[in-house]
């Protein structure tokens, strides 16, 4: 008895795009489905690992979703570096082949209109994150014996003050940051900033910003990010990249 | 090249978060006719759960 399979799908291109000669998840052959001018990657996953309740287990389980994960990036890159790539969402599982067909030929025309959008781009990440000094307070925060209630809380509205302000030009010198760089993209988006302790560094990151960059741009915008790190020399702006461009495959981007 | 060209920020190796950042929290969900039906907000709370608790295991 063989066993029961699903269709996972790594992502969307256009029918003529060459298959990768990647393994898909698990070592699986891909494949390509083919409808019109569209092509979906996919490969069989046993249902038994990838059916939705094994898949709650298992997104709770750091190995096997960076296993997953990176299988998943390095055939989207793949399709991305072969033409051009509308990556999906890491296990976009359907039933069978027909399923995932059904679904690609109701959504084929948003499909065909971003696939022309992010032709010959790619995306570039940008973190953007606090000064050291940010994070080590200015005032020695020891209360003297003599203190009256009236002068804590007095020093207490300072230094609350400073750390409204610290934080209002913090988003400025986020928002500044991005602002520079969209306009050598032709789209850019803002995720959510990642937590110091998943970052793996002590400092805030202010901004987490993803754009999508003409490939003859390539060169302006990873100069233009030079420059602003140049003027930030206190804080550290980390690029990423060259990537598959997932922070745009919405439909409705 | 001339010798104006400008110097290039140099792209540091992506770390699985920037990854999961990128696979989980966007993309499109080609919902519909479909088995597994994981809301996306679930999974990003799943993902941040599974990776806080291994990051601080150390703690």
């Amino acid at each position: 008895m063989s066993e029961a399979s699903l269709t996972y799908v790594y992502g969307l291109t256009r029918a003529a795009a060459p298959l990768p000669e990647e393994p898909g998840v698990d070592d699986r052959p891909l494949r390509m489905l083919r409808l019109g001018a569209l092509g979906a990657v996919v490969s069989d996953v046993p249902a038994a690992e990838f059916a939705e309740d094994a898949l709650r287990g298992h997104f709770e389980d750091l190995g096997w979703l960076e296993r997953v994960a990176r299988r998943h990036d390095a055939v989207v890159q793949a399709c991305h570096r072969a033409g051009v790539a509308m990556p999906l969402r890491l296990a976009t599982i359907y039933v069978d082949d027909v399923s995932a067909e059904q679904r690609l030929a109701e959504i084929a025309a948003d499909v065909e209109r971003t696939l022309d959008r992010l032709d010959g781009c790619d995306e570039w990440g940008v973190k953007f994150f606090d000064s050291p000094a940010s994070q080590s307070p200015s005032a020695p925060p020891e209360p003297t014996p003599s203190t009256s209630g009236a002068d804590y809380l007095r020093r207490r509205q300072a230094e609350m003050m400073r750390s409204g302000e610290a934080a209002a030009s913090a988003a400025v010198r986020a928002d500044s940051v991005y602002r520079a760089l969209a306009k050598h993209a032709v789209a850019d988006t803002r995720h959510r900033p990642q937590d110091p302790k998943l970052a793996g560094r002590r400092e805030p990151m202010l901004l987490n910003a993803a754009f999508l960059v003409r490939r003859a741009d390539t060169h302006t915008f990873r100069a233009a990010a030079a420059e602003l790190a140049g003027h930030h020399l206190e804080e550290a702006i980390v690029l990423t990249g060259p990537w598959a461009p997932y922070s745009f495959a919405g439909t409705t981007g | 090249m001339t010798a104006v060209e400008r110097r290039e920020l140099p792209a540091q190796q992506a770390s699985l978060v920037d990854l999961l950042d990128r696979l989980l929290g966007v993309g499109v969900v080609l919902s519909g006719d479909v088995t597994i039906s994981l809301a996306g907000v679930d999974l990003v709370t799943v993902k941040l759960r599974a990776l806080i608790t291994s990051v601080r295991e150390p703690e």
